[in-house]
């Protein structure tokens, strides 16, 4: 059982890199829970005393909007883990978890957990390198989001099918980093795909100009001798300037 | 030694906004620390003293007595930077150097100078005298529409000519002629400048055709808009309302007379 349990754990991005005899003392403290389509997991409010690893099945993240109606945040994946940070800073759940799916999860209760830190200082490593690289992973996209929003207020459309590509080949596995994206993405071409038709609604006026009227009456103008003098006038009166000027 | 600029102001037709575009290019000018001069004249039809909110009380001497013969053309300058400051944008205007010659508006005078004609020998000294004694960076000459004597002289003086048009077929073909008229008279720099374009156009466009077709830079498409109609001619529009898009593009032509050397 308890290897299952090590198996398990392998697949959660917090025990990334562990030794199996490491696993195996995490896992000698977890148990599993299983829950059917519906179920609650944890409520928004209650205090948050456990970390959730998923195996099997989905979850969704809810919390409320402003009417009380039930508000989507997010959706969690088998090798995620749900509340961890309630283990940390000891807050209430700021949301709650319900099965979408049959599922099967890993709990790990914080006197539990703050045993193995104290007794394993090798796993305490792994799960801070594991939180903080997630942490420097959002700072990462929040930052690329910050640019971003320049180049759109900039009206600068150019980066997304470029910047897109390069993500999906790189880094894009952890899930609400990549729904964050696609949402941003979509976000853009509707925007752009509404400026173009902005565009498309103005009007184009065409001018024209009748060449042979241009002609005669530019030689009824230069055929009179005011003009014959004013050219050569111009011409004293500029250079006469001109050497007034250089003398100033 | 001085660099000293004369710059015309002219259109083909009238209503094109030329006046306006005159004095609020001038006080953009004066704003950036020029010592700047306007010389208005389309005697026929007098209007940008309006804009510097001048009426026949408070105007002197104009330059119609000066192309008479009756005063020095210096007796005519009206002091912007000190007098003129009654309104929100005017205001702005205060301790710049910033002068005016009016012409005259009184309907008897207008006339007089119509019948008898003047010597345009005499409005080209006044200019160079207007230019040398204010010690002036640029003088800016409101003309009358179309290509008389005295509008021809303008132009043939001018180191920068500015033409402003609306964006239809007639000012368009009139704009043509002036351009070639520009041309053969070897006016150093000839700008254009589209006014009172309905936002409904692409300005982008409007301006590549306008420029292909002239072979002339277009330094501002600037929009038809109902904030400056308005306005009434009682402001300096571009200092009362900096941030419309009509003060945005216009200030964009300003810095292109600014930059010409």
């Amino acid at each position: 059982m308890a290897e299952d349990i090590a198996a398990q754990l392998k697949n959660c991005f917090l025990f990334k890199g562990l030794s199996d005899e490491a696993l195996a003392a995490v896992a000698q403290k977890a148990s599993t829970h299983t829950l059917a389509e519906g179920d609650v997991l944890m409520r928004r409010g209650e205090t948050g005393d456990s970390l959730f690893m998923v195996n099997e099945g989905w979850f969704k993240i809810v919390t409320e909007d402003a009417q009380g109606d039930e508000l989507i945040i997010n959706k969690t994946a088998p090798g995620e883990t749900i509340g961890e940070m309630a283990l940390l800073d000891e807050a209430p759940r700021s949301a709650s978890a319900i099965a979408l799916t049959p599922a099967r999860v890993l709990e790990l209760k914080k006197d539990a957990f703050y045993e193995i830190l104290d007794q394993r200082p090798d796993v305490a490593l792994t799960i801070i390198r594991g939180l903080s690289s997630r942490l420097r992973f959002s700072t990462t996209y929040i930052q690329k989001a910050i640019d971003w929003s320049q180049k759109i207020a900039a009206g600068d459309y150019e980066f997304i099918e470029n910047t897109q590509q390069a993500l999906r080949k790189t880094e894009s596995d952890d899930d609400k980093a990549a729904q964050l994206l696609s949402a941003f993405f979509q976000m853009v071409r509707s925007v752009k795909a509404r400026e173009n038709d902005l565009k498309e609604q103005l009007e184009r006026l065409t001018l024209e100009i009748d060449e042979a009227r241009r002609k005669q009456e530019f030689e009824d103008i230069v055929g009179t001798d005011f003009y014959a003098n004013l050219k050569e006038r111009a011409k004293r009166l500029r250079a006469q300037r001109a050497a007034s000027q250089d003398e100033e | 030694m001085a660099n000293r600029k004369i710059v015309s102001i002219h259109s083909f037709r009238g209503g094109t906004g030329k006046s306006n575009t005159t004095a609020n290019l001038a006080s953009q000018v004066a704003l950036a620390g020029k010592r700047v001069g306007i010389v208005d004249t389309d005697i026929q039809s007098p209007g940008i003293h309006v804009l510097f909110g001048l009426d026949e009380t408070k105007m002197g001497k104009t330059i119609n007595d000066f192309l008479h013969g009756k005063c020095p053309v210096s007796e005519v300058a009206f002091n912007i930077g000190e007098r003129a400051l009654d309104s929100e944008g005017r205001a702005k205007l205060a301790g710049m150097n910033l002068w005016l010659f009016p012409s005259s508006i009184r309907g008897r005078e207008i006339s007089q100078i119509l019948r008898e004609g003047y010597d345009v020998n005499l409005l080209n000294e006044g200019f160079q005298t207007i230019l040398k004694e204010l010690q002036l960076d640029y003088l800016f000459i409101d003309t009358h529409p179309g290509l008389n004597e005295e509008t021809l002289l303008s132009i043939a003086i001018s180191d920068i000519l500015i033409i402003v048009l609306r964006p239809d077929n007639q000012d368009f073909q009139g704009t043509a002629v002036t351009v070639d008229i520009a041309r053969s008279l070897d006016v150093p720099n000839l700008i254009l400048m589209v006014n009172k374009a309905l936002p409904k156009y692409d300005f982008a466009d409007l301006r590549k055709q306008v420029e292909n077709k002239f072979h002339a830079p277009v330094a501002g498409v600037l929009p038809l808009s109902f904030d400056l109609a308005d306005n009434g001619s009682k402001d300096i529009f571009s200092l009362q309302h900096p941030d419309h898009e009509w003060s945005k593009a216009l200030r964009e032509v300003a810095e292109t007379v600014l930059a010409i050397k």
